[in-house]
């Protein structure tokens, strides 16, 4: 009897794979928070205010633009109404990210790992599945609990070391502060196709604009939405 | 703990846990591969991450006064590392270091 040749499934990554493929994103983590530890401190928050912000909220510019809120007196209510707003845009990752996942993923823990769904974390996880990697919700575990727990310990060192820490340190406080725009651009090669190019073009181009008529948020918001748009005019890119 | 700071806190985390996680529970089986939703969704990533590094450099152009070279060693280091080595991690490493060591090299007066 002839031997029936068996299918091996490329195999699903595991959570240590996750925390691996977290290690880019907690290294710009951790200057981040850092900054915002010593930001929030500077704000007159204690300590342990400024890891609660990171612990609750877990989402930076959110959280950088709660301080500013904050020390202009603006009421909590409407600090919190602008902090939501401000981070409606993660409604569109859960989907772009199953929709490239494939249609028979389990998402029974997604009440779970989704918590950790940054803007990195969105982009490493679709930069993997991009490369061929499976979904797989460990991995989405080890991505975003690595992620997690660097930006709260980024903030403790930072609201425990106070003003001042990298002063002395510029060219190590510079390449740090680039470490999240290098990331973002290794993803975005990672990710590229003829296909998206058009897409990629009318983002960048209107978060420039929309930035500078209007605000870093407003860039943010008008870039995703618009470059989204033009993926409306062609056919799907795998 | 103020507590103000504390209720806003949580209001905040828990509707940015509702944008993460409601919609992945939204049932994308009965969407027609080729649809305008797949199309939509199957750029949304790419748009994401184009916008989030036209955002995090944009101040950096901004707040430059002349041509920004540690930018450009940056990114060109990026570049170059993922063509040579096709790792996100390695070539995001290398444009930070990259970019820290032109920094020093800029900012130390007379050396260049």
């Amino acid at each position: 009897m002839t031997a029936v040749p068996t299918a091996h499934p490329i195999p699903r990554p595991s959570f240590g794979a996750g925390v691996i493929g977290a290690i880019p994103i907690s290294l710009g983590y951790l200057p981040i928070a850092f900054s915002f530890g010593v930001a929030a401190t500077r704000a007159g928050l204690t300590g342990a205010e400024a890891v609660m912000l990171s612990v609750v909220i877990y989402a930076g510019a959110a959280q950088f633009l709660a301080l500013a809120l904050l020390i202009s007196g603006a009421p909590l209510l409407v600090a919190a109404f602008t902090l939501i707003a401000m981070n409606i845009r993660h409604v569109l990752y859960g989907p772009a990210l199953l929709e490239r996942a494939g249609r028979d993923v389990d998402t029974g823990h997604a009440w779970a790992w989704a918590f950790g769904l940054t803007d990195e974390v969105f982009g490493t996880a679709l930069g993997a599945l991009a490369r061929g990697q499976r979904f797989s919700q460990a991995f989405m575990f080890g991505l975003g609990l690595t992620a997690y727990l660097s930006w709260i310990i980024g903030t403790a060192v930072g609201a425990w070391a106070g003003g001042g820490a990298l002063n002395g340190y510029p060219a190590l406080e510079a390449g740090l502060g680039f470490m999240l725009p290098a990331l973002f651009l290794a993803l975005l090669l990672s990710i590229l196709s003829g296909a998206q190019i058009p897409v990629i073009l009318v983002a960048g181009v209107c978060t420039v604009a929309m930035t500078l008529i209007a605000s870093s948020t407003w860039g943010i918001l008008a870039g995703m939405v618009s470059g989204a748009l033009v993926g409306l005019f062609r056919k799907v890119a795998r | 703990m103020n507590l103000g700071l504390l209720i806003m806190a949580v209001c905040v985390g828990l509707a940015t846990w509702g944008f993460r996680f409601g919609p992945t529970k939204i049932d994308l089986s009965a969407m027609p591969s080729d649809g305008w939703l797949a199309r939509f969704l199957a750029s949304t990533g790419p748009a994401a991450i184009a916008t989030l590094f036209v955002a995090s450099i944009l101040p950096m152009v901004q707040g430059f006064g002349g041509p920004n070279l540690p930018l450009f060693i940056g990114i060109a280091s990026v570049l170059g590392c993922y063509a040579f080595s096709r790792s996100v991690v390695m070539s995001t490493l290398a444009g930070s270091v990259a970019y820290g060591v032109v920094f020093w090299i800029v900012a130390r007066p007379g050396l260049l």
